[in-house]
């Protein structure tokens, strides 16, 4: 990886974490040429949007490829027997 | 049998409403007791935690809760307890509770816990001040962890925390983080005092199951590990029980 794109990945991820709107930490963030990719998990829709808007402003000059994904909630657990 | 109901990190804030009520009201039917491991907020602001409060306010099991590093980002965390506790949540930061159900007694001892990393590549008090009170604060909560699950007089006891005591629970996420994650000073802690089980959360691209070292079963409830409203453990009739049961037949 360039310098420029460790760079530019530590940027980002700096300004989901801190960033008010998101405060994110686990988003993966690569770089292709002028494209930035963003993936992992998010728990709703307004807040993927979000993260993209933040990532947008941090990088105008970069092409944003959102692929995160919402976590879809399941009913609970099958119960786990811990100690029988 | 106690039912044992957790999950971690579901980070509310406004746009939360309603996500998990459905499942949350519902919760008395599979378990006796709510455990929440930390992160219950984005970051920390009143709002975000009456947005969870609005969920919370359907279950009808106790609910004990530790706060995560989220929740301490505004520094609100003691105007957040109080909100919490206004509303029947327990919230333990060094603390333990004992609930009593039908004929057993439940204990949880809680903390949030800390970093420092695990066995082979960790954090020591070296160095800088700042170094220095880093793994102090880490180790302080573990005291405090042993000490409250020792003074526990119950059937089963419960160490709930945020941050993982152990690195089985954080494969997945990448080894650079460890020491951010969580530290064995935890893990050292519950096997000192015993515990039946050890719930986290904070390592969302971990997974579920591990152990400390001494045998004792280590749980990552983190939602993005889960994608379920809750787990649910169950702790069974202990050993000893079993054989009284048997000499009375």
């Amino acid at each position: 990886m360039e310098s420029n794109e460790q760079y530019l990945i530590g940027k980002v991820q700096r300004a989901l974490a801190t960033d008010p709107r998101v405060h994110k930490q686990d988003v993966t963030v690569t770089v292709c040429g002028s494209r930035i990719h963003i993936s992992g998990q998010t728990s709703t829709n307004d807040r993927r949007r979000a993260i993209e808007l933040v990532v947008s402003e941090t990088v105008p000059e970069m092409e944003v490829r959102n692929e995160l994904t919402v976590i879809e909630i399941a009913g609970p657990a099958q119960p786990e027997m811990i100690r029988d | 049998m106690i039912r044992v109901a957790a999950i971690g990190d579901v980070h509310f804030s406004e746009d939360s409403r309603g996500r998990f009520t459905d499942y949350w009201s519902q919760l008395h039917k599979a378990a006796d007791v709510f455990l929440i491991a930390g992160d219950l907020t984005t970051h920390g602001t009143t709002d975000q935690i009456d947005a969870l409060l609005e969920e919370v306010r359907g279950v009808r099991v106790p609910i004990v809760a530790v706060l995560g590093n989220h929740d301490y980002h505004e520094n609100k965390e003691r105007e957040l307890r109080l909100r919490l506790e206004r509303n029947r949540v327990i919230v333990l930061e060094g603390e333990s509770t004992v609930l009593t159900m039908g004929s057993y007694r439940l204990g949880i001892a809680g903390t949030k816990g800390f970093g420092g990393g695990f066995p082979g590549a960790c954090a020591s008090e070296f160095g800088e001040p700042e170094m220095k009170a880093f793994i102090r604060h880490t180790e302080c909560l573990a005291e405090r962890l042993a000490s409250e699950l020792k003074k526990l007089k119950c059937d089963y006891r419960i160490a709930l925390l945020h941050y993982s005591p152990v690195s089985d629970t954080l494969q997945g996420e990448r080894l650079e983080i460890y020491p951010f994650l969580g530290s064995y000073l935890l893990a050292e802690a519950v096997d000192s005092a015993g515990a039946d089980l050890v719930v986290h959360g904070h390592a969302h691209l971990g997974k579920e199951k591990g152990l400390t070292a001494g045998g004792v079963p280590v749980r990552n409830v983190a939602l993005p590990v889960l994608k379920h409203a809750y787990a649910v453990y169950h702790l069974g009739v202990r050993e000893a029980e079993i054989s009284d049961f048997k000499s009375e037949i």
